[in-house]
């Protein structure tokens, strides 16, 4: 395109210099026909004169000796030359001698007679030795127009053929600017097309963006609407507790009943934030090597309360299975979750059937097992299907279900290093595989939970909490418990606490501003090794990221008896030196 | 020229007018007239050889050999005639003697075939008719449907060292070529 638009901006008149050089080459060709007519013109008239100079040469004899009949026969034989129209022999006195025409009327009367009768006329004077005896006379016809159109439109076609060609250049090069013009003109509206097109990206990108913000905030509105809702319910059975039993003159039958439903709906919300935790993969877990079959063993008790008459438990556990290594509460959750699930699918009864065996290889090359629930419910659409697994969508009724169960399953597997599946035909029932990576090390002995309790133990505790009511909470809880208790709000504060006076241990919270749990953990292990630090958190991104390094964790909420029990070890490692 | 036409044209046109208008009644006195403008114009078609070629000025001598059947009208004719600039003389002999002088010789008479012979080795036009005793020489003067014509003996001319006109053979009614 670019040599075309140069060659066409360099010469911008070539039409017009291609019509002058057509209209210059007709006008030459016309000159030149008119030229060759001239000159033909001029050769025919040579010719006649020529041929009139030898008829006078030829018939000086005869006119001298007035022999008109010889003179007649010389005449006669320009009968042969079919130009010639017609030819006369004058004697000196101007009177026709001899005479021959072609069609009459074509012959001058007399010598004198100077009016032109023929297209082409000679005249020659007849001599005889210098005397003029006579005159002769030749009149020829020119070439008919129909021969002279012939010769001379070779010239013209050829002529007209170069101006056409010339015509053609120009017009060809004017139809080639348009096509360039036209071009530049598309190829200028492609680009902007291209541009608006872009533009149209950009704002669609930024709509989508906003979508998936817009999608965000939905899910999180979801998320905290759910949260709020089960935590309302839960709220309002702990405070309606707590209302009752500030109430004067309460039986002691219905105290114990009020504070153990404030327990139990506590650890219920507990394990409510648990699962949103292993959702989140943020849950704090305490991995430990399993055997997967004797848990689900000593399961199936919990199982058959849990599930009812109705629901037939049967287990089906492979052998040789290797051990793995997971948090126990969270398999245990993970497993009960899915066999609820189950039970509300098999309204009308069922089997409810857990099967473990080895599974395939994983993706990093670490050998699995399997732990499949099926169960021989309604099953789920398919729509459904692929939603199970996000927090908070449920298909049971309000307040039947947290919509929480699954996500918990899956968070757990994940977190684990494994992965969950889910398979199910409406009316055929339900079947959830677990897929969990063997472990490297032994199982530990199933029966290690009766561990020998040390003895109580009381001392001075400096408790770093940045929460006024957690940390008057914790105070409470440990002067319940018989220890002398000092507070700080942040870490700074109990750094220089701990430098300046005496304490058998600290219990600090790990999320606080400035210094957190952690750091001044590490800062009291290097001047403090001797202190023991016990932390407490709800949630840690530091702990669940990089671990405690070996120090204590009491996760919130923690009941009593955890802190206690904590404390007493802390106290029973560092007791004799302590007091 | 148109000066000179008139003295050159009198006397043909009168010959033609004699030649077409009398010659029924009597074609003797025409011929006679038609045949002395005939031999004043021969002379313009003959080229003699370089010696008998007239100098500069020198006329072109025409004589009568052996009789003159024209009498005054070969005068008039011969008057004030030219050829190629030179004038034309007009010799009345009786006899070929002095007739090595001429140009053309006509003769006449019975004597002719003589004369004829002693003009043989001479470079002279000679012309006859029917009145020179039956010979021919070079032009020989006969009536043709009413009218004089000649015939011309290129071939003596050539002996002689002649050399006449096409033009005027081509007029002739017959022509003796020369070999």
């Amino acid at each position: 395109m670019r040599p075309f638009n140069r060659i066409a901006d360099r010469w911008p008149n070539v039409p017009l210099a291609a019509g002058a050089v057509a209209v210059l080459l007709v006008l030459a060709g016309l000159m030149v026909i008119f030229q060759n007519e001239a000159g033909y013109r001029e050769q025919k008239l040579r010719e006649a004169q020529v041929q009139s100079d030898i008829l006078a040469a030829s018939v000086t004899a005869a006119l001298d000796f007035g022999d008109a009949a010889t003179a007649k026969e010389s005449v006669e034989a320009l009968r042969v030359n079919p130009q010639v129209n017609s030819a006369a022999v004058y004697a000196a006195d101007g009177s026709l001698f001899a005479s021959y025409q072609r069609v009459p009327g074509h012959l001058p009367a007399s010598a004198a007679d100077g009016r032109e009768r023929n297209p082409v006329e000679a005249r020659t004077p007849v001599l005889r030795g210098g005397e003029r005896i006579g005159t002769v006379y030749l009149g020829t016809v020119r070439e008919p127009l129909s021969r002279r159109i012939t010769r001379y439109s070779i010239i013209a076609l050829l002529v007209l053929l170069a101006a056409l060609v010339v015509a053609i250049l120009g017009i060809s090069h004017t139809a080639l600017r348009r096509a360039n013009r036209e071009l530049e003109a598309r190829a200028q509206a492609l680009s902007d097309a291209y541009a608006e097109l872009h533009v149209q990206m950009e704002e669609r990108a930024r709509a989508e963006d906003e979508l998936r913000q817009a999608q965000k905030l939905q899910a999180l509105g979801q998320l905290t609407g759910g949260i709020a809702h089960d935590f309302n319910n839960l709220l309002t059975v702990i405070q309606g507790s707590a209302d009752m039993l500030r109430r004067p003159g309460i039986t002691e039958e219905k105290r114990i009943r009020f504070a153990d439903a404030i327990v139990q709906t506590s650890a219920r919300a507990a394990a409510l934030t648990g699962q949103l935790l292993a959702f989140a993969r943020r849950q704090p877990l305490k991995p430990e090597v399993i055997d997967v079959n004797s848990k689900i063993a000593g399961m199936t008790d919990l199982l058959d309360r849990t599930l009812g008459e109705r629901v037939q438990v049967l287990t089906e556990l492979g052998d040789g299975l290797c051990p793995i290594e997971a948090d126990p509460a969270q398999l245990e959750a993970a497993i009960l979750n899915v066999a609820v699930n189950a039970r509300d699918a098999m309204t009308e009864g069922g089997a409810l059937t857990i099967r473990t065996c080895e599974g395939e290889r994983l993706e990093d090359g670490r050998r699995s097992i399997q732990i499949r629930v099926s169960d021989t419910g309604a099953g789920i659409e398919p729509d459904d299907l692929a939603r199970v697994f996000e927090p908070f969508f449920t298909t049971k009724s309000l307040g039947k279900g947290t919509g929480l169960g699954l996500s918990q399953v899956y968070g757990f597997a994940a977190q684990s290093g494994g992965e969950v599946r889910i398979d199910s035909r409406v009316g055929e029932g339900t079947e959830v595989v677990i897929v969990l990576p063997c472990s490297e090390r032994e199982a530990a002995p199933a029966a290690d939970a009766e561990r020998p309790r040390g003895r109580h133990r009381t001392g001075r505790i400096l408790v770093v909490d940045d929460n006024e009511d957690v940390g008057r909470f914790a105070e409470g809880l440990l002067l319940e418990l018989g220890h002398e208790v000092v507070r700080a709000r942040t870490g700074s504060e109990a750094l220089a606490l701990a430098r300046g006076d005496h304490f058998d241990a600290v219990f600090t919270d790990v999320v606080m501003p400035g210094m957190s749990g952690i750091e001044l953990s590490h800062q009291l292990r290097a001047h403090l090794p001797d202190l023991p630090v016990v932390l407490t958190t709800g949630f840690s991104d530091e702990i669940a990221r990089s671990g405690t390094g070996g120090i204590p964790v009491v996760f919130k909420p923690y009941r009593l008896e955890t802190l206690a029990a904590a404390l007493d070890e802390v106290l029973d490692a560092s007791g004799p030196a302590a007091r | 020229m148109g000066r000179r036409a008139l003295p050159f044209a009198r006397p043909l046109a009168a010959a033609a007018a004699l030649a077409l208008a009398a010659a029924p009644v009597s074609a003797q006195p025409s011929a006679a007239a038609v045949k002395a403008a005939f031999l004043t114009k021969f002379p313009g078609y003959v080229a003699w050889p370089p010696p008998a070629r007239p100098g500069s000025g020198a006329p072109v001598v025409l004589c009568l050999l052996g009789g003159d059947p024209f009498g005054a009208a070969m005068d008039g004719a011969v008057r004030g005639q030219q050829v190629d600039g030179h004038p034309l003389q007009l010799r009345r002999l009786a006899g070929t003697d002095g007739a090595g002088a001429c140009h053309i010789a006509f003769v006449q008479g019975a004597g002719a075939g003589a004369a004829l012979d002693g003009l043989r080795s001479k470079p002279v036009l000679t012309v006859t008719d029917e009145h020179s005793g039956g010979a021919h020489g070079i032009v020989h003067f006969s009536i043709a449907q009413g009218r004089v014509r000649f015939t011309i003996d290129d071939a003596a001319a050539a002996e002689r060292g002649l050399t006449i006109s096409s033009r005027l053979l081509a007029i002739a009614l017959s022509v003796r070529q020369r070999r």
